[in-house]
């Protein structure tokens, strides 16, 4: 990545590099706890709840890791321009990543809730809206990771255009679970927490978005 | 909910990158805005030779009033020269030849009937070293006014090494010792006794050059912040190798690299985002 190399003190280049690449691990981490999540609500699976659950504080300390090492290139380097673009935005990318890890968590949480008034499985239709929003929200993820791995403009820029769709499948499929509220109030719960994990997804294609525009203001816009 | 209706982002075009750091090819012409809206100094296609060197290339640049302007860029890219040229130091070296345009207060400092002592009393100047006059601390600040008959009495002498001391930050620790020499003081204390003498010519100009590089942290913030005082009343030009240094202290930032100015911008732009990759590439520690 020739943005975060090629200093006249190499150990700078390594630095740089150390963190970025932790943060990518991280990506990739939280990416899969995202599918992992929506696959244990979408079918209700509580062994892959608990992993997601599990990897959580694996996340945490990601979160804490990288922290600490862009406290040390600050520090220590008294990066400029496009340097201290990257170790500020790759901090606001940890922070994105975290907050995608913690909704991620709540999904896991409400497949392993046991009460009468949380744990509802989803029905098939609710489940299939899961998996459909997943799918764009996992793909936006991907692609904005992705963005952020190679540093490139067009790939993040793609990702922007393109979250409009998360926000037009999100609206109709709140629409949907409604009309079936109103259809049968039996569901009410079941529906409030169904809403619930939706607004979940959709705010995970908001960090995903988020890390996108990271890239941007890494490569100077 | 209402995030729902919202629009898509507008995207900058991929393409706006190409135009955005790496400007590397136009050497001719510095990229950023030269003009100031209070220039004090305006220099135009300034050139240095030192018999065959060429040492500064076609330099054009104003200085603002009330600001701090720093001068970045590794060694021998000219900027030392450059603000040398600005109360005419470089007349003092046979081999250097200066032409362009130079103007203080839109008049020619190198017009026939500019004085040049006159000029140094309105463009003051402090070195890398500290280099107090063999003489008491008192004497230090009051010869200028002495020569340049700035005083009428002794009274008012003894008010204007007062008033020098004070706004160098430096009254509270030499007042009960005015009669000691100069050079007894401690490095940052020089310094600031070489600031007091400047500034008790009342210059309009003050130019540094590196004059914190001999000085450990505690005297260089003392420096630093006697900096931002003293901009409230004079222009400040200041040479320094710590970018760190021009990004606390100055508004402005110019670049150089082999005698061309390269950039030159507000500050709080050139060490976020430099328009030039030999900027971007000197700030990040990637030059040469």
């Amino acid at each position: 990545m020739p943005l975060l190399e090629g200093h006249t003190a190499r150990a700078f280049d390594g630095d740089l590099s150390a963190l970025h690449v932790h943060a990518v691990e991280m990506g990739g981490l939280v990416l899969d706890q995202v599918q992992l999540a929506i696959s244990a609500y979408a079918d209700w699976l509580r062994p892959q709840a608990h992993q997601v659950l599990e990897r959580e504080r694996q996340v945490n300390a990601y979160d804490r890791t990288i922290e600490a090492e862009s406290l040390q290139v600050i520090a220590r380097r008294q990066p400029m321009a496009s340097d201290l673009r990257a170790v500020f935005a790759i901090d606001k990318v940890v922070t994105q990543l975290e907050r995608a890890g913690d909704e991620a968590k709540k999904l896991a949480v409400t497949v392993l809730a046991d009460s009468e008034t949380r744990g509802f499985r989803p029905g098939h239709a609710m489940a299939r809206d899961a998996r459909q929003l997943g799918r764009l929200v996992t793909q936006s993820m991907r692609a904005s990771l992705d963005a952020f791995d190679r540093l490139d403009e067009a790939a993040a820029a793609q990702v922007l255009r393109q979250d409009h769709e998360i926000d037009q499948e999100y609206a109709a499929t709140l629409r949907r679970i409604m009309t079936r509220a109103l259809e049968d109030p039996r569901l009410m719960h079941g529906v409030i927490e169904a809403a619930f994990m939706m607004r979940s997804l959709e705010r995970i294609g908001d960090h995903a978005r988020n890390v996108a525009r990271q890239v941007l203001f890494i490569l100077g816009h | 909910m209402e995030r729902v209706q919202t629009e898509p982002v507008a995207i900058p075009k991929p393409a706006a990158r190409t135009s955005q750091v790496l400007l590397v090819t136009d050497r001719d012409k510095t990229v950023g805005t030269i003009t100031v809206p209070d220039p004090v100094f305006k220099c135009r296609d300034v050139n240095v030779h030192y018999g065959d060197k060429h040492a500064i290339k076609n330099v054009s640049i104003e200085i603002a009033r009330n600001q701090v302007l720093a001068m970045i860029g590794p060694s021998g890219c000219g900027k030392s020269t450059f603000l040398r040229c600005l109360n005419r130091m470089n007349d003092t070296i046979p081999s250097a030849v200066v032409t362009g345009s130079i103007t203080l207060d839109d008049q020619d400092i190198h017009d026939k009937r500019q004085d040049v002592v006159q000029l140094r009393a309105r463009v003051g100047m402090v070195f890398q070293k500290p280099n107090p006059f063999p003489k008491s601390i008192y004497e230090n600040v009051a010869y200028g006014p002495r020569i340049h008959g700035l005083a009428g009495d002794r009274v008012e002498l003894d008010e204007i090494v007062h008033t020098s001391l004070q706004r160098a930050g430096l009254w509270e620790e030499v007042k009960d010792r005015l009669n000691q020499p100069g050079t007894s003081l401690s490095g940052g204390q020089q310094q600031r006794l070489c600031i007091a003498r400047t500034i008790a010519v009342n210059p309009e100009v003050i130019l540094m050059d590196e004059p914190c590089s001999a000085l450990d942290p505690i005297a260089t913030a003392r420096i630093e912040d006697l900096m931002e005082e003293l901009r409230q009343s004079y222009a400040i030009c200041i040479v320094t190798h710590s970018m760190q240094q021009a990004a606390r202290v100055s508004q402005r930032t110019a670049y150089f690299h082999l005698g061309d100015l390269i950039e030159v911008g507000e500050t709080d732009r050139i060490f976020t985002n430099p328009r030039h990759k030999l900027t971007e590439d000197y700030i990040t520690g990637r030059f040469g």
